[in-house]
């Protein structure tokens, strides 16, 4: 139990730490939507993106919750239905990265990062 | 959810292993067997405690903003590992005496006619290793608010305790074939290289938050001998911490805590065979 408390402390910490750096990032990025589908797919499945730093929109638009998740992008996001959320990505190298809704495993999706101009 | 099945399989067996040896021993005496309706309430409390734990781990989730849940699950993942490791430190240093003083415990309550004591043995027992499975089924499943998912977190989980009664029957059944002992052995790699996951997912979610340099990110790229996205890579993701694409700062990490898991657990098994012999001659 007292490993629970712990525990529980440590996340309060975390949390008292969020408050005050909340926004400053995350304007002016280039910005990318990418959408789940009601039949379990994305829109759109390849998704281009220069290299840096840069915002990917994530709209739920059908009636389960899905899961954004990638393991090389470092990301997993859940979103209700209906939900409307973001990813805020930042990848320097150029290459194909899958990435997949973790509720519906089968559909794939692949982010193209591009080398900057 | 693999992952959430071998957590409820591994955390059943040890809250089994130590309602199964109260339960066996109970039975073996008479007045022993009045105790066990304080056994299986033991039981209950400690389920309904690691419930309550839950609940309040749940309702974390509803007023954080992303941001604030990229730090939930950093911590988490980061808790669940050092909570892992701290395990099986424990059992290391306690496993081989676990079932003697487990009974001497039991006796002096029997003897006092104190079956309370008992209940609270029990009931901590229990809600030790069920809010232990909270934490990692927080830190797997997070923000998970929705109907499907969580009906494939409850049948995992179900299945995970079915294979532990299983798992329970059988080592009670075949005590020779697979011993306690060599059930530990085995178990533990498989909880360290998990809790090595645990540690390189919380890098992840601290790298996202730029809260933790990358070095070199990546240090290499193995994707196109084992992508960490499909298959086997996938499943040495999520229980060995495997990165096709790793930041340097992941590696580095990841080396220091096999070093420090090492040597802490080289320690520990020194003085608990040093523990013994020492008794022996004070005696």
């Amino acid at each position: 139990m007292r490993r629970l408390h712990r525990v529980i402390a440590a996340v309060l910490i975390g949390l008292a730490g969020l408050v005050g750096m909340a926004p400053a990032q995350a304007d002016e990025l280039p910005t990318f939507t990418l959408t789940f589908k009601p039949d379990g797919t994305f829109e759109p499945a390849r998704l281009e993106v220069p290299a840096g730093r840069f915002k990917i929109e994530l709209i739920n638009e059908s009636n389960e919750p899905v899961e954004f998740e990638s393991i090389p992008l470092r990301k997993e996001k859940v979103l209700g239905p209906g939900v409307k959320s973001f990813v805020v990505i930042t990848i320097s190298r150029p290459g194909e990265y899958p990435f997949f809704d973790d509720f519906h495993q089968n559909v794939k999706g692949t982010l193209v990062v591009k080398p900057k101009e | 959810m693999e992952q959430v099945l071998f957590i409820v399989w591994r955390e059943s067996v040890e809250a089994l292993l130590v309602v199964g040896i109260l339960y066996t021993w109970l039975r073996s005496t008479p007045e022993g067997a009045r105790g066990l309706k304080y056994l299986w309430g033991g039981v209950a409390a400690g389920l309904a405690l690691a419930v309550a734990l839950a609940l309040v781990l749940l309702g974390v989730s509803s007023w954080l903003s992303d941001e604030g849940q990229e730090w939930f699950q950093a911590i988490m993942s980061l808790a669940a590992c050092a909570l892992v490791v701290q395990m099986v430190v424990w059992m290391k240093k306690h496993g081989r005496t676990l079932k003697g003083e487990l009974e001497s415990g039991a006796r002096s309550s029997v003897a006092s006619d104190n079956w309370w004591g008992l209940f609270v043995l029990v009931a901590i027992a229990v809600a030790r290793e069920g809010s232990e499975t909270v934490v990692f089924l927080y830190g797997t499943v997070s923000a998970g608010e929705g109907g499907g998912d969580m009906a494939k977190l409850a049948l995992a989980g179900l299945a995970g305790f079915a294979v532990a009664l299983l798992t329970f029957w059988l080592l009670q059944l075949g005590g020779k074939l697979i011993t306690w002992r060599r059930f530990f052995r085995v178990t533990e790699i498989l909880l360290l290289l998990l809790a090595g996951s645990l540690l390189v997912g919380g890098l992840d979610h601290l790298i996202s938050l730029d809260v933790l340099p990358t070095i070199i990110d990546p240090v290499w790229d193995s994707s196109w001998l084992l992508s960490d996205s499909t298959g086997v890579g996938k499943i040495l993701a999520d229980f060995a911490g495997y990165r096709a694409l790793p930041a340097l700062i992941s590696v580095l990490l990841w080396v220091a805590y096999w070093i420090v898991v090492w040597a802490l657990l080289r320690w520990v098994g020194n003085k608990a065979a040093r523990a013994p012999l020492a008794a022996r001659s004070a005696s």
